[in-house]
């Protein structure tokens, strides 16, 4: 019997020949992420169990992006401190503002295929994209800080075969909400979800983090993409270098799935989850009754060069309706560079859009909140009740194109017309 | 081995089925990590008397995909200042693996129990061999318990606790 991509990181991680569906190990991750929102906690933690260096400091990164730029004096002193700890117990890769951890590790090319990362943050599996394992921890992160170890139980994977192209309009996030249509939580819990096929070629290194960092709100223990050729380009030209050949890296042709779902990227359409759960989707055709005052787009699933790009080209030469507040964020500082040189930033603007710097903050409320009644429209990951602020604030969660066409008109908005407008246009 | 045989005492605090993560405690917490400031913020909003009222060796007492949604281990500080203990029909990954972590006792039940359980009632619970005792009702009942690697954890009094004798040594 073969292996799945997580048995065969799984097994290595854990000085094995093979690992079987089930079994508990200990593995050694190759990564350990935390952001400042917990990294001070956790180091305070191990302390007090006695623990005065880490296992791994150069396995370790750490990164301020959650309160950015910093606004209130607690936060101050939070990143003070975390950046005073990152020195003394000497952590290996420390990132202070300069983006939102995830899609940043990749940019940093510090994640290979076939690497394990643990993460302290739920949308860890984002990582996933370029084929290595990456599953959040929480609070265990601390013990991966001070031990190098963590238990697991080897996870049964979901094949999910991607087939065809999206048409214009459509975009990974609708590929992400239609495998929830098909995969309820029962189904997804302790498994991970791995996308594979001819379709999966068709999407960037950022749209598969959209499609992996979204498996958590699927259910799922993490979400993982096979390695092809155009994620090995990727990673060289971001400088990761000593790469694996794929088939060493990718499910055997006779690995066991606890099942297989195929899905025609060429037969989806916009998509919108709707409140109060990530899984709860609908048609945006469906939701045009549904009147926004506020848009949003960015997050660490969603704030990458395409995402802006297709934002813009549908807001180019349009205006946001007078009545909806519409916040841009880049998922890091080289996204928001990246925005600059292309002009978007420029366009976006002028259609009436407000950038900010590279930040997780709306996503958990931490800045640009909702008051009771308002409703939002957004790209992030989670639209649970007072995840913005008000506890009677409504959020729904879509792709950048449907969060743009929904600005411009004041409710939520199918894309299809705007896109191949601008698509009609940039030709 | 695990510790056999000690039972808790509590009352029965009900709640439905997909209590997420972000209604046992609210994301704008995000940074308090500190468990005497977040017991006070457990369930707060989904009824503010349970952390008011709450006291050791009770029971959170919910039905399936407890915890769902964010990764946060902030519930679980708050469970385990509190010193309640979880009865659900199901708890996703993340969550199951915080509760074991921070030494929070946990045991899965299938509606049939859940369903002898009324909010209020009287509970003894011995978790380490599934036993519920529905003190009210005078009900005894019987689940799986927790496989021996993960109570050792738990009766340790978590993950660290659990580890800290190899560290140490």
């Amino acid at each position: 019997m073969g292996a799945t991509m997580t048995q065969k990181i799984l097994a290595r991680t854990s000085g094995r020949e093979s690992v079987q569906h089930g079994e508990i190990i200990w593995a050694s991750p190759d990564l350990v992420t935390a952001p400042e929102v917990s990294f001070s906690a956790y180091i305070k933690r191990i302390r007090e169990i006695g623990v005065t260096k880490l296992a791994h400091p150069e396995r370790v990164a750490v990164i301020i992006d959650h309160e950015v730029p910093v606004h209130s004096v607690a936060g101050a002193e939070r990143n003070k401190l975390t950046r005073q700890l990152a020195q003394e117990w000497s952590v290996g890769h420390f990132f202070d503002g300069v983006g939102i951890t995830h899609p940043l590790m990749v940019e940093q090319g510090l994640v290979a295929p076939g690497m394990f990362a643990a993460g302290a943050d739920s949308h860890a599996p984002g990582l996933g994209a370029v084929g290595a394992l990456s599953v959040p921890f929480g609070f265990e992160v601390s013990m991966v800080l001070a031990t190098g170890q963590i238990w697991m139980k080897v996870p049964e994977t979901i094949r999910v075969r991607l087939h065809g192209a999206c048409r214009p309009g459509v975009a990974a996030r609708d590929i992400v909400l239609a495998t929830m249509q098909q995969l309820d939580d029962e189904v997804t819990s302790y498994r991970v979800i791995e996308y594979q096929g001819e379709g999966l070629s068709t999407l960037s290194v950022p749209e598969r983090m959209t499609i992996c960092g979204l498996c958590v709100d699927a259910g799922a223990k993490s979400g993982i993409a096979a390695v092809d050729q155009r994620c090995i380009d990727y990673l060289s030209a971001h400088g990761v270098v000593d790469q694996q050949a794929p088939e060493l890296i990718n499910s055997d042709a006779d690995a066991e799935y606890a099942m297989t779902i195929d899905i025609d990227l060429s037969t989806l359409t916009p998509r919108v989850s709707i409140p109060p759960s990530p899984n709860h989707v609908r048609e945006a055709q469906a939701m045009s009754g549904i009147v926004i005052q506020h848009a949003y787009i960015g997050s660490c699933v969603s704030g990458s060069i395409e995402d802006i790009r297709s934002a813009a080209a549908i807001l180019r030469g349009r205006k946001v309706h007078a009545d909806v507040n519409l916040l841009v964020i880049p998922a890091t500082q080289q996204v928001f560079q990246q925005a600059l040189q292309e002009g978007l930033l420029t366009e976006l603007t002028a259609a009436g859009a407000t950038i900010s710097p590279s930040t997780c903050g709306p996503c958990f409320g931490g800045i640009a909140q909702l008051t009771a009644g308002e409703r939002r429209i957004s790209t992030s990951t989670r639209n649970d009740p007072g995840r913005m602020g008000s506890n009677e604030a409504e959020i729904f969660l879509a792709s950048a194109m449907t969060v743009a066409a929904s600005a411009i008109t004041g409710h939520i908005t199918d894309p299809r017309a705007y896109a191949a407008s601008a698509e009609g246009g940039a030709s | 081995m695990s510790a056999v045989g000690k039972s808790t005492s509590g009352r029965a605090w009900k709640f439905s089925s997909d209590i997420s993560s972000d209604q046992l405690i609210s994301a704008r917490h995000v940074f308090e990590f500190d468990p005497r400031m977040l017991r006070h913020h457990l369930l707060a909003e989904v009824r503010p008397e349970f952390a008011q009222q709450a006291q050791p060796g009770d029971v959170i007492v919910a039905g399936r995909n407890f915890a769902h949604g964010s990764n946060h281990s902030h519930p679980f500080l708050a469970m385990k200042a509190l010193g309640v203990g979880l009865l659900v029909r199901s708890l996703s990954r993340g969550p199951f693996r915080l509760a074991i972590f921070m030494g929070v006792p946990v045991l899965m039940a299938g509606s049939d129990v859940l369903d002898a359980i009324d909010d209020g009632d009287q509970l003894e619970i011995d978790f380490s061999r599934g036993a519920i005792f529905n003190a009210t009702s005078g009900k005894q009942m019987q689940v799986e318990p927790l496989a021996p690697f993960l109570q050792d954890i738990v009766n340790a009094g978590g993950g660290l606790e659990f580890v800290k004798s190899q560290l140490v040594s």
